[in-house]
């Protein structure tokens, strides 16, 4: 290291040092400064519980000059980090883990007016038709757990996983349903679960986003970016999205023209001024922009690095399943591994095409979604069995599932037939599965009736879904708040409770 | 120097003894203070089970009344002057933690126990958070010159106006002494970013700096540029959720640039404030509003629409009301009032149905989640704004002034016409995309609640699919009496048809049935509505110029113009009823309310009409406490970093408490009474200050004592907002074109920042100059917004946002280091220095740091530059193929030391100082 270089790394750290001991002096005036005026520091220290245990993140700890350090939870982690699979347009539960053998029964007949009183669908309209399941099911593992034939390789690891059953929404629209499901909220404007998480818990990785986001199926999900958004959080905290294609990261690769020794040259030539600037002026936001910098530089290395797939043993590749140098679901997955591997806090993955009205062969209940089951059985199946033999799975918490279910009549829009054979939006039953990160192995909870239609025994809503993440976590879902606009938000707003009955 | 030190360290131990005294005191002898001393306990250790959601055992103490109630046990908890027989008191004191409050927490201290029996003693009065009361004229405290004046350290007269006694006022409590004045350079570079948003122009430069103009001058010019109003409206754009799209999944493009170009010129005009709201608010509903009136309502606009098909007009709808209501009261009276939505607010004095009531001012608009964004104002060329007005004229001057009044917002907004998805009781029909009424052969539909009083002609926009069509509209029920009988047409795309029937007194259900035996399958559409207008022919057929003036009037209601969407009232017999939600459900109505103001804050003006124009005259009345001190506290932040109140969107009691109190009161009185709500008299007076004006160095005292400059005793130091970012590169590179207002701009983005489902929209990049407009010129996506923008902390604009929260991180170092929008700007920055023939690469090096900065480069950074640039002039000479990369375009600039130069320009923008305002 140069001498140079030895005082930049000096001057970095007191910076650190400085600025850390700032803001949490900052923070902790902040929190105590409730308007009694300095004269009363006495017994203010005193009910801001001074010495007691009382956790700081139910507060705004939020430092604007790292904004992403390591910070602990409320309590001890199960889970230290999320892959969250997250397949946008709703795949049916009726296809893949809830077999309803009486639904075949009914192929065919008039759906009975009493399913549809009261009821309000995004597509069907009139009286439709009852709508088999499209796929032969069988049990699988120790668990006996209930899968298609769609999803082979899925079908060998049941028991790692545990199933939710009876998952329940009050969101018939794409849109507000992945909202709901990812910020808690079906309108735009809160937080995604990533934010949170980042937030709360910081990255353990300086050099890489701690939140990234991966899509693939050519199109975002429907709610756009805000599903990823950070809402009322620091924008710090909204996930950064990582590419197969172009920069891996957005503005990640040096101009054309500027090699590596020329951008580390120009990195060493701002920040050699910026010193000047610091001896000049003292602001200590100017020793973090340096350290900002030399985070950039490093991370314009790291990110590249990790987002190539092609250096990966061919064996991993073949497992996943991987298409290297193209946009998929598969390549992905595999991306998501790496990532946690580095230390990223929070990966989500969107992958879009699973919207199965009907309307045309993609989206057909048979042919598309048999389709989406190959584009994805592998990879997935890949990802539990490779955390697994890598010893990350236990505190890897890996979520599958969509932003509601499909309804066990067949789609008739506008009251057509449509097309090919479909179903539309349905928000009383679907089936999200979790595994890793210490939720039991081989566990399903939650039933459904006969014909797939209401959950009737151990119904989750997407807070408790999002209430047991968190509780994997390390945090009391009801006390990870965030003041904004003069109240305590949280993810799971009024409601949520923690899935005990998956919990290992 | 060393009485001073003496003097220090002797004062700080005593002020904390004398303090403490005080306090002990003060509790027992002085009258307590509710808002400041009794409040803050309520709020921390109380509130949340007593009050507002939860009122454990029947008590809470949001009001004074429910707290003097009785509670379950059937008495009061608390007894006005007498402590001794509160039971809230008596809990208190209890050490079992089963019975003693709070409830298993830990204690009160004697101290707040000994405020709280005090303020019992003295009658348990409530007070009124500073914020809800009217801004009264404040006492400048002008004592601290004269003190100021017998310290002898201090020689220089440091006030310059009004704000300077208030800062210095709470600077000496806190023993700090201000900053001596920022040098010219500083001060240029500071005052033009914050007025324009730009650096300041080369003859202004020239000019400040020799001294050819003094300080006030170069302030008056730069109120006068025209990018005063472009950088002021991007701080609004915030505020008011500004964006090119409507939102939600499919979130398709929406034309509302007119509103924003309506803020510039707004701006720019210093139209009064108290005006400036209230067009915004009601612009339609002022007399005669004109077309720019109109276009202000945009505002309440630029909610989202929700175009995905299946959804709920209705609750969109609902959920656009609700984001106009939160809007005005955290955009312009800066206070949260969305918590009332479910409850009574658990802190501030506003009650559950007074949301409702508040919302009831804007639940009555036309708007209905459509896909086309209705009521829209239709734009004529000019040639067409002349022919409506001649239509208008002619129907006044032959007495016709109702009709008149009518004919025009017709033709100016299509209203008040009815949405074809308000039909229902569909038989073999559908709203189609639930956004358009879509008729199939042997179709039935229904349209509820028509009144036809007087009205003897429809017109109605609709797509006709095939030839033969017949429309049957009858009366009453699907059998009954025929009202008229229509043959549609093949149609080119939606069309506009008028057809007159006979006359049927009061207010109908109309049955609607299509028939066409010419269409090949059951499933085939024959017709699609988009709206119903029922109305009465042109009057004054027979009258000279009938003829001209009716065939003009048709022509331009079926002439295909753009449209803004604005806000409009329902008339009155399409009035919409206001009910409170239980809980916060639309779906849940309870009891109906009418539009009302709270009534903890100030009345409504008398004779002020219950609509939205009353509205704004209530808000923008004197006595509202709230308005004035907003955007005081906003522009403050604006300028100096932070507000009075660090929380901009909330001054009440959950609120950071404000800093400097009297002073943000004293601004807030003169913005209003000195200043008649001129906003850029009021930036004058605050860049005026010595204040304003002061070095931004950061002395060991100051980061001492005043580590987050909360006192201000240095100038301001903070990162550039995103918009300045963009604008300041292309404006250094002399890039920037300086065009004012039009469309959205698409100015280079990298690949795949748009992939919406159902949508086809893609980003476009402009052409020519359009690439360099500035960043408020940006068109928004909402759920894919400029990628670089929202790095530096630009919000998605998706709900109104008061405050951007800085942030400081490494991808922010990638924008601007590799965005090729920025190395654009560095290319030219180096193309620009070449044509200015300088000698010397020190010395070119030196000229763009002062064409940055307004001062030449201290020699140490002129070091680390020049090396840079031999460095980088090494490895363009080994390797010309990089030279072409670097410059990018096969021009005369292609040779190694011009990219050398691209380099150093390229780390020129990435310095702290030039992100910096300071």
């Amino acid at each position: 290291m140069t001498q140079k270089e030895l005082h930049i790394q000096r001057l970095v750290k007191e910076a650190e040092e400085q600025v850390l001991q700032m803001n949490t002096r900052r923070h902790f005036l902040k929190e105590c400064a409730f308007g009694f005026g300095s004269l009363a520091l006495g017994s203010l220290l005193q009910s801001c519980g001074v010495g007691s245990s009382s956790n700081l993140i139910t507060h705004n700890l939020f430092d604007p000059a790292h904004p992403l350090a390591p910070k602990l939870p409320h309590f001890a982690a199960k889970a230290k980090r999320i892959i969250y699979l997250h397949m946008a347009g709703a795949p049916s539960q009726l296809e893949l883990f809830d077999y309803k053998p009486e639904l075949l029964k009914l192929n065919g007949q008039d759906c009975p007016q009493s399913l549809l009183e009261g009821k309000r669908f995004a597509f069907i309209r009139g009286v439709p038709k009852m709508l088999g399941p499209q796929a032969k099911f069988s049990q699988h593992g120790q668990s006996g757990a209930w899968v298609s034939e769609h999803l082979p390789h899925l079908s060998s690891i049941v028991d790692e996983i545990s199933f939710l059953k009876a998952v329940t929404t009050d969101q018939f629209n794409h849109a507000p349903a992945q909202l709901l499901m990812h910020s808690g909220s079906a309108r735009l404007g809160r937080p995604s679960m990533g934010s949170w998480v980042t937030y709360g818990l910081g990255t353990e990785n300086q050099n890489l986003p701690g939140f990234v986001v991966l899509t693939s199926g050519g199109k975002f999900p429907d709610a756009g970016k805000s599903v990823w958004g950070s809402g009322f959080l620091p924008s710090v905290y909204q996930g950064v999205q990582c590419r197969s294609e172009g920069d891996p990261v957005l503005f990640i690769k040096d101009p054309s023209g500027m090699d590596r020794d020329l951008r580390k040259a120009s990195i060493d030539a701002i920040n050699k001024v910026n010193e000047e600037e610091y001896k000049e002026y003292n602001d200590p936001e100017t020793l973090s922009r340096i350290s900002q910098y030399e985070m950039a530089y490093k991370m314009q290395v790291s990110a590249p690095e990790v987002m190539d797939i092609s250096n990966e043993p061919d064996y991993i590749k073949e497992m996943y399943g991987v298409q290297p140098g193209k946009a998929c679901f598969a390549n992905n997955v595999l991306l998501a591994r790496k990532l946690v591997e580095k230390g990223v806090r929070f990966v989500q993955l969107f992958d879009w095409g699973w919207d199965s009205h009907g309307t045309d062969p993609s989206l057909a209940i048979d042919l598309g979604l048999i389709n989406k089951c190959r584009q994805t059985d592998k990879a997935v199946t890949a990802l539990i069995f490779d955390l697994k033999q890598r010893g990350l799975l236990e505190e890897t918490l890996v979520i599958w599932g969509g932003e509601f279910g499909r309804t066990p009549m067949m789609e008739n829009r506008e009251g057509k037939q449509n097309p090919y054979k479909g179903r539309d939006h349905h928000v009383d039953a679907f089936t999200i599965w979790m595994a890793g990160g210490g939720i039991s192995k081989g566990v399903t909870y939650g039933e459904t009736d006969e014909i797939g239609y209401y959950a009737i025994d151990g119904k989750v809503t997407p807070y408790d879904v999002q209430a047991t993440i968190l509780n994997q976590l390390g945090f009391d879902h009801e006390k990870f708040t965030y003041q904004f606009q003069g109240r305590p938000f949280r993810l799971t707003d009024v409601s949520g409770r923690v899935i005990e009955e998956i919990v290992g | 120097m060393f009485a001073g030190k003496f003097k220090k360290t002797l004062l700080v131990p005593l002020l904390i003894i004398a303090g403490t005294s005080v306090f002990v005191f003060s509790t027992g002898r002085q009258k307590i203070d509710f808002s400041t001393q009794v409040k803050p306990i309520i709020n921390k250790k109380c509130i949340t089970c007593h009050g507002g959601v939860k009122r454990e055992s029947g008590f809470s103490l949001l009001f004074r009344e429910e707290a003097l109630a009785k509670t379950r046990s059937g008495k009061p908890a608390i007894v006005p002057g007498d402590p001794g027989a509160s039971e809230m008191i008596r809990r208190l004191h209890l050490k079992d933690p089963e019975e003693r409050m709070p409830y298993k927490h830990q204690p009160l201290s004697d101290d707040e126990i000994n405020i709280l029996t005090q303020w019992v003693k003295q009658g348990a009065k409530w007070g009124e958070h500073w914020a809800y009361v009217a801004v009264k004229p404040v006492e400048v405290p002008k004592a601290g010159r004269n003190l100021f004046g017998l310290l002898p350290a201090d020689k220089w007269e440091w006030p310059k106006n009004d704000i300077d006694y208030f800062i210095y006022d709470a600077l000496q409590k806190k023993d700090i002494k201000p900053s001596p004045p920022a040098d010219k350079a500083m001060l240029l570079r500071r005052v033009s970013l914050d007025i324009t948003g730009l650096p300041p122009t080369q003859s202004l430069t020239t000019q400040f700096l020799s001294g050819k103009i003094t300080y006030d001058i170069l302030v008056d010019s730069l109120l006068a540029s025209a990018h005063y109003g472009e950088r002021w409206t991007a701080m609004w754009l915030d505020l008011a959720r500004y964006a090119d799209t409507k939102g939600y999944e499919r979130d398709a493009g929406r034309s509302i640039w007119r509103y924003r170009d309506w803020l510039i010129k707004s701006f720019n005009e210093d139209k009064p404030y108290d005006q400036f709201l209230t067009e915004q608010l009601a612009g339609d509903l002022l007399p005669d509003a004109t077309n720019e009136q109109f276009i202000a309502t945009a505002f309440h606009r630029n909610t989202m629409t929700n175009d995905e098909g299946g959804t709920e007009n209705e609750e969109f709808r609902t959920a656009a009301v609700m984001d106009r209501v939160n809007t005005t009261w955290t955009a312009l009276m800066g206070t949260t009032f969305n918590c009332v939505q479910c409850h009574s607010h658990p802190y501030d004095p506003f009650k559950h149905d007074e949301y409702y009531k508040f919302m009831a001012f804007f639940n009555n608009s036309r708007d209905e989640d459509t896909w086309a964004d209705y009521p829209l104002l239709r734009y004529y060329n000019e040639e067409d704004s002349i022919r409506r007005i001649n239509v208008v004229s002619w129907l006044k001057k032959n007495n016709y002034g109702k009709e008149a009044h009518e004919a025009d917002l017709f033709l100016r907004t299509w209203q008040p016409s009815i949405n074809s998805i308000n039909t229902d009781s569909f038989i073999n029909c559908e709203l189609s995309d639930t956004k358009w009424l879509t008729m199939r052969n042997a179709s039935h539909t229904r349209l509820k609640h028509i009144n036809l009083d007087k009205k003897t002609q429809l017109m109605f926009r609709y797509i006709g699919y095939a030839a033969n069509g017949v429309w049957t509209i009858r009366v009453g029920s699907k059998e009954g009496p025929v009202l008229k009988r229509v043959s549609i047409p093949k149609t080119k795309g939606w069309s506009i048809m008028k057809i007159d029937f006979p006359q049927q007194a009061g207010v109908h259900d109309l049955y609607f049935s299509y028939s066409n035996s010419t269409l090949k399958t059951p499933d085939a559409s024959g017709i699609q509505f988009d709206w119903f207008y029922f109305t009465t022919p042109l009057p004054g057929k027979g009258l000279p110029g009938y003829d001209s003036t009716a065939k003009n009037y048709w022509n331009l209601v079926i002439k295909d113009v753009p449209g803004t969407p604005v806000m409009m009232d329902n008339p009155s017999d399409m009035y919409r009823h206001g009910y409170v939600f239980e809980r916060g459900n639309w779906l849940v109505k309870g009891k109906e309310v009418f539009a009302d103001v709270p009534q903890s804050l100030n009345p409504f003006p008398k004779g002020a009409p219950h609509n939205r124009l009353g509205l704004a005259m209530w808000l923008t009345d004197k006595r509202n406490p709230l308005t004035a001190r907003t955007i005081v506290n906003r522009l403050w932040e604006q300028l100096f970093g932070n507000g009075i109140v660090e929380t901009l969107e909330d001054m009440g009691s959950q609120g950071i408490e404000p800093t400097h109190r009297e002073l943000l009161d004293h601004l807030a009185y003169r913005l209003m009474n000195d200043h008649h709500w001129s906003i850029k008299k009021l930036l004058k007076e605050m860049v005026s200050s010595a204040t304003y004006c002061e070095d931004s160095k950061v002395s060991e005292e100051s980061l001492e004592k005043d580590p987050y400059n909360k006192y201000y005793s240095r100038g301001a130091r903070v990162r550039l907002s995103a918009e300045q970012m963009r604008d300041q590169a292309l404006a250094l590179s002399g890039l920037l074109c300086e065009k004012l207002g039009g469309p959205s701009v698409m100015p280079w983005q990298p690949g795949g920042i748009w992939l919406s489902p159902w949508n086809g929209e893609y980003w476009k990049k402009s052409e020519g100059e359009d690439q360099y407009r500035r960043a408020v010129y940006t068109y928004w996506k909402r759920t894919a917004p400029y990628p670089s923008m929202i790095t530096f902390d630009g919000v998605g604009r998706e709900v109104c946002t008061a405050r951007r929260i800085r942030t400081n991180t490494p991808l922010q170092a990638l924008v601007t280091l590799n965005d090729s929008a920025y190395l654009d700007a560095a290319r030219h920055f180096a193309y620009k220095l070449e044509k200015e023939n300088i000698p010397g690469i020190r010395q070119k090096i030196n000229k763009a740091y002062e064409q940055t900065l307004y001062k030449p480069a201290a020699p140490a950074k002129l070091n680390a530059l020049e090396t840079l640039y031999y460095e980088a002039l090494r490895s363009f000479k080994k390797d010309s193929a990089k030279t072409c990369e670097m410059i990018g375009e096969n021009n005369e600039h292609n040779n190694p030391e011009t990219a050398a130069m691209v380099v150093v320009m390229n780390a020129l923008l990435n310095l702290d100082e030039v992100v910096t305002k300071f």
